[in-house]
């Protein structure tokens, strides 16, 4: 049975081992659909308790070392932490009906009040989630949100892209460096040059496709301008919906360009900061991801999943897991039977736990 | 939740290993330790017990116990007042316990989820109702949110199109100052008869660059009129406040707000009912459909069309003037194969005569509405 005591397989220097997923699609499948059909029966009060069932089949179905992963947020938190920002929504918006000046302080509170509902969500999440009977614990301040994901977004928005591997590393920074499991520390410090080599290949996918495509573009309107000189058997209907045509298939490869660059980044993003962070200062955590393939599934699935109708994203979400998960490991330094055996819980992850409430989730 | 009551488990170094069934097979974890220790679970009289062979790890009355509910087949937990946890795989024993101590309504979410051919029936609910969703809930929901909608937003989406737009496709106007006033003035005698008086209404005069002839109306009042619009008319200001009216009808409908909140309502749908829609990929095909259902619908157009003809007639122009704008369009396109890119407008010969049929039709009524 897998939940035999680890045997030391090395008795000393490094054990490496990589996490895998032993969950299935057809398993998933029944989750799911019950999930959904709850969830519209209910008009949509189950979708808490939906997801605190998902989030426990995935990680409850992550395995390494021989453990899963478990996640241990209720339904009803998770449905009080809705209620409160909905709330809150509902209160702005009589407010500023009322009194309409209050409507140009609204942004500037939504500002101020998101860096810490980031901070808040993180460290929920980070809480409700244990592995071996210890939880995890985040640490992260509001003005850290505020730089590493704002401030960050802001930088690589404004400079087109160009400075998003230095708001990565912000962000990556920000995540690993105030993670706890436990009574350990995880640390990570992803170096800018690295972050940049895996930057290229999604700029440069951005900046050809652009090109190419452009230049079809540019012959296609030469060649239909060409036709339409010589046949005067298009009516300008169609002429007006040729041309709206073009407009959204233009518009279209513009997003998929970008979404296939963004793929190929988050994939490289992530294997150089997971290689470069640790846990406890020793135990090195490895990401492998081929960006090619984590694309391929990323695009295949979506292809299938809308071809369904969604009927089968419970594949397409435990076939991504999977792929995610075995190629996500770490390599401890010593025993790892005794050294997962030491690791204490601290009182901060168990006392405040019920308090905290989830407001957002932004899907770290 | 962890009642804290420390120390209710006891180490007996050597009591009885007892008679009671075992339950389960797992390990059992002291309080917020990682240390694991293989373990049985049993019922021992009315205690349900966590032991190590002959040895009592934890114990507590089933009803102080907490037991996880189960999911697909990932491992169980056992919480024991003290803070220790029994875990265990053995998802079948702890089942069939807990059917034996609690009655078989324990675990009927599982149940339902279980690979079964009932399955297929809850699919086929799901697909009609997500169906019906759509088809009735969300335009009821559309409604709802345009009316709750505080009014900073339409004027924050308002400027911050324009901003961007004037950044990137659109130029100042270079029509001559007569030009522009006169046709302010017109648009001021429309806006005058709109619901939000002239007031509720900016002009604004850009060239549009690849736009080319073209207007449209922001959902903050801002209508925006390119310099090839009005070079198209050609002198014709009557069509040009036609169009004008068009538009004003879009920002009098909040057409632009109520397709924002269509296509942002069904992504928010296909979230709250498929729950894990994700990243990625996935964010860019929901931003895709909702560009798509961006463009105005057809009815939203019809019910423009009409507008503006109410408008120019309370303005005292003619009423059927935007019926002559898309019989230029449609000149113009057809000989030189340049559409305006951003036109949500295709000026079919229906629209045309519907303008005209409906201008005559309020003709034929009595000036008094």
């Amino acid at each position: 049975m897998a939940m035999a005591e680890t045997t030391p397989r090395a008795a000393a220097g490094q054990y490496f081992e990589r996490a895998s997923f032993t969950g299935s699609a057809s398993e998933y499948f029944g989750i799911w659909i019950v999930n959904v059909l709850l969830t519209i029966v209910t008009l949509g009060i189950y979708s808490a308790w939906a997801k605190v069932r998902r989030m426990r089949y995935f990680y409850g179905n992550t395995v390494i070392l021989d453990r899963a992963f478990e996640y241990h947020a209720t339904g009803k938190q998770i449905f009080i932490g809705r209620l409160i920002v909905i709330a809150f929504l509902i209160v702005i918006n009589i407010s500023t009906a009322i009194f309409p000046p209050l409507g140009i302080l609204t942004p500037i509170v939504i500002l101020v009040a998101l860096p810490w509902l980031i901070k808040r969500s993180l460290r929920f999440n980070a809480r409700v989630t244990s592995y071996r009977n210890v939880r995890f614990d985040f640490v992260g301040t509001a003005g850290g949100a505020f730089v590493a994901i704002l401030l960050g977004s802001f930088v690589a928005f404004i400079s087109f892209g160009i400075l998003a591997p230095l708001a990565s590393r912000w962000t990556w920074r920000y995540l690993f460096n105030n993670l706890r499991y436990g009574d350990r520390p995880f640390s990570s410090d992803p170096q800018l040059s690295r972050l940049y080599g895996v930057w290229i290949l999604p700029a440069l996918i951005v900046f050809l496709g652009s090109i190419v495509f452009g230049f079809i573009a540019f012959v296609v309107i030469i060649g239909a301008a060409t036709v339409m000189r010589e046949s005067a058997e298009l009516t300008s209907t169609q002429m007006t919906v040729l041309s709206i045509a073009g407009l959204y298939a233009g518009v279209f490869i513009y997003f998929i360009l970008y979404g296939v660059a963004g793929l190929f980044y988050r994939a490289g993003v992530r294997n150089i900061a997971w290689s470069a962070a640790e846990l406890d200062g020793r135990h090195q955590l490895v990401s492998d991801i081929s960006r090619l393939r984590y694309a391929w599934i990323a695009i295949s699935n979506v292809i299938v999943t809308v071809l369904t109708l969604g009927l089968m994203r419970p594949w397409a979400a435990v076939r991504m897991a999977r792929y995610v998960n075995e190629h996500s490991g770490i390599r401890i330094n010593g025993d790892p039977g005794e050294i997962l055996s030491s690791i204490e819980a601290t009182g901060a992850a168990i006392s405040a736990e019920y308090m905290d409430m989830e407001g957002f989730d932004f899907g770290f | 939740m962890l009642q804290s009551v420390p120390n209710t488990w006891i180490w007996k170094g050597s009591t009885l290993a007892s008679d009671g069934a075992v339950i389960a097979k797992g390990e059992w974890h002291p309080a917020n330790s990682s240390r694991a220790i293989p373990a049985v679970l049993r019922e021992d009289g009315s205690l349900l017990v966590a032991a190590e062979e002959g040895r009592v790890l934890a114990s507590a009355v089933p009803e102080r116990v907490e037991v996880s509910s189960r999911v697909g087949s990932i491992p169980r937990r056992v919480s024991f007042p003290d803070g220790s946890v029994f875990e265990t795989r053995d998802n079948e024993g702890i089942d069939t316990y807990l059917r034996a101590k609690r009655g078989a309504r324990s675990g009927l979410i599982h149940r339902l989820e279980r690979f079964h051919p009932r399955l297929i029936v809850m699919t086929i609910a799901v697909i009609l109702l997500a169906a019906s969703i759509y088809r009735y809930a969300v335009p009821v929901l559309v409604e709802v949110a345009v009316l709750v909608t505080p009014p900073f937003v339409p004027e924050l989406i308002g400027s911050g199109t324009l901003a961007s737009l004037d950044r990137t496709i659109l130029k100042p106007s270079e029509l001559p100052e007569g030009e522009r006033q006169a046709i302010s003035e017109g648009f001021s005698k429309l806006a005058v008869h709109s619901k939000g008086g002239q007031k509720a209404y900016r002009l604004y005069f850009r060239d549009g660059g690849v736009i080319g002839p073209n207007a449209f109306a922001l959902p903050d009042g801002s209508l925006i009129l390119t310099d090839d619009l009005v070079k198209l008319a050609n002198g014709d200001r009557e069509m040009i406040l036609g169009v004008l009216g068009h538009e004003i009808a879009h920002v009098e409908g909040k057409h632009s707000l109520r397709q924002l909140y269509r296509a942002a309502g069904v992504a928010a749908l296909v979230m709250l009912i498929a729950g894990d829609v994700g990243s990625g990929v996935e964010d860019i095909l929901t931003q895709g459909g909702a560009l798509v259902a961006l463009s105005y619908s057809r009815a939203a157009e019809a019910e423009a069309d009409r507008r503006s003809v109410e408008l120019m007639r309370a303005a005292g122009y003619d009423p059927a003037a935007l019926a002559r704008f898309f019989v230029v369009l449609e000149e113009k396109l057809g000989d030189h194969g340049d559409a305006s890119i951003l036109s949500s407008h295709p000026g079919t010969p229906q629209r045309q005569q519907d303008i005209r049929n409906y201008a005559a039709e309020l003709e034929g009524r009595p000036q008094a509405r």
